[in-house]
């Protein structure tokens, strides 16, 4: 009898480790998808042309601009 | 509710101007307290640095020059930027050139400009003595001495507004203070980037010579492709203090990055009357600013560590 109590209590206690590792080593969460960097050809004046990488950050409207100031008013 | 853009846009300092901040949804009392907290700021550094009105810190310290004047603490700040800036510089930015813009022509505020031809500035040489009490709050220059601060002040005024919107909002993610196109910058945009910044090419409307990637710091452009005045329009304002006179040598504007928005305008006001050669020297000597050069004729080109969008060249082809 002590015997069978001893093999339920070591199952149990390694479902329970198996459990607790599981737990820990969760799969992090998948990263928000990120916008990926884009290729544009570019033609110079002397026509030749360019492939520039552009940063995902790059792409969009501007938020400002800069530029020798107005006249003023 | 996702992070959007909160704006305003005002006139003052004699320009267009606007300032911005990241703001979500349950923010926009505390923006728009940070953008009024902007503005307030804008008008007082112009009611103290401003050459054109008779009131300002700035017109009673040239009426009384040869005495100590107790001025606004923007203005004893501003000073200290601009001495600064003279040294870094190396007398390319100074701002003890009033006289020899006032013999050019420009003698008020832009709008009233009439033409006629210049006058000699008998005599008038740079490096004026200007004197800092910033413990007494107060300043003094040279007898006969006149200083204007048109090379550096909109970019100090405009990284006072955004301290007075950190200020105002200590927690905000980001903001953006745009004087005229002279800008001061910090944090992250609603989209959680850094600030995209278009350098306007003056020889073409609507076209860039480039896009910065900005999370703080100061842009200004400087150039001699809009204030034109005199017979023909043939003057210009940046006055080079080695000869007194519109500067010959230099592109047709200049944007400059750096740390702090002043720093920036100052360094674009004395790139904009350097060659190339020394341009390029200049940046060399000052490596925590970098440039965007747009010559007369060419392509525009970068001097520094420039944090421009495009990011590397792939493939160059025939």
């Amino acid at each position: 009898m002590q015997r069978i109590w001893s093999v339920v209590l070591s199952v149990w206690a390694m479902l329970a480790i198996v459990a607790v590792l599981a737990w820990s080593h969760r799969p992090a969460p998948a990263p928000p998808p990120q916008a990926a960097a884009r290729t544009i050809v570019v033609q110079t004046p002397n026509g030749k042309r360019q492939f520039v990488v552009v940063q995902p950050a790059a792409l969009g409207a501007s938020h400002a601009t800069t530029q020798t100031s107005g006249v003023p008013r | 509710m996702s992070a959007h853009l909160e704006r305003i846009a005002f006139r003052a300092v004699g320009t267009d101007c606007s300032a911005a901040v990241t703001a979500g949804g349950a923010d926009l009392r505390r923006a728009r307290r940070a953008l009024t907290a902007a503005h307030a700021e804008v008008a007082a550094c112009e009611a103290a640095l401003s050459r054109f009105d008779p009131s300002s810190d700035l017109s009673r310290l040239n009426r009384d020059a040869g005495s100590w004047v107790a001025v606004d603490v923007r203005l004893v700040e501003a000073l200290r930027l601009a001495l600064h800036a003279r040294v870094a510089t190396r007398g390319r930015f100074d701002p003890t050139v009033l006289p020899a813009l006032v013999a050019a022509g420009y003698d008020r505020s832009f709008e009233l400009l009439e033409e006629r031809p210049p006058r000699q500035t008998d005599g008038w040489r740079a490096g004026a003595a200007v004197e800092v009490d910033e413990h007494g709050v107060r300043a003094r220059i040279d007898a006969g001495a006149a200083l204007d601060l048109g090379g550096i002040g909109k970019g100090y005024a405009a990284a006072r507004a955004l301290e007075a919107m950190r200020d105002a909002w200590p927690s905000l993610p980001g903001a953006l203070v745009d004087l005229g196109g002279d800008l001061a910058l910090w944090g992250s945009t609603p989209e959680g980037g850094p600030w995209r910044i278009d350098v306007l090419d003056p020889r073409s409307p609507g076209a860039t010579a480039g896009r910065l990637l900005l999370s703080g710091g100061g842009v200004a452009t400087s150039g001699r492709d809009v204030r034109r005045f005199g017979p023909g329009r043939s003057l210009h304002h940046l006055i080079d203090p080695a000869t007194g006179e519109p500067a010959k040598p230099g592109p047709l504007a200049v944007t400059v990055v750096a740390g702090h928005a002043a720093e920036a305008e100052a360094h674009a006001t004395a790139l904009a009357i350097s060659s190339p050669a020394d341009a390029r020297a200049h940046v060399v000597a000052n490596p925590q600013i970098a440039a965007l050069v747009v010559p007369h004729v060419g392509e525009p080109f970068g001097l520094g560590a420039l944090p421009l969008a495009r990011t590397r060249v792939l493939v160059r082809a025939a």
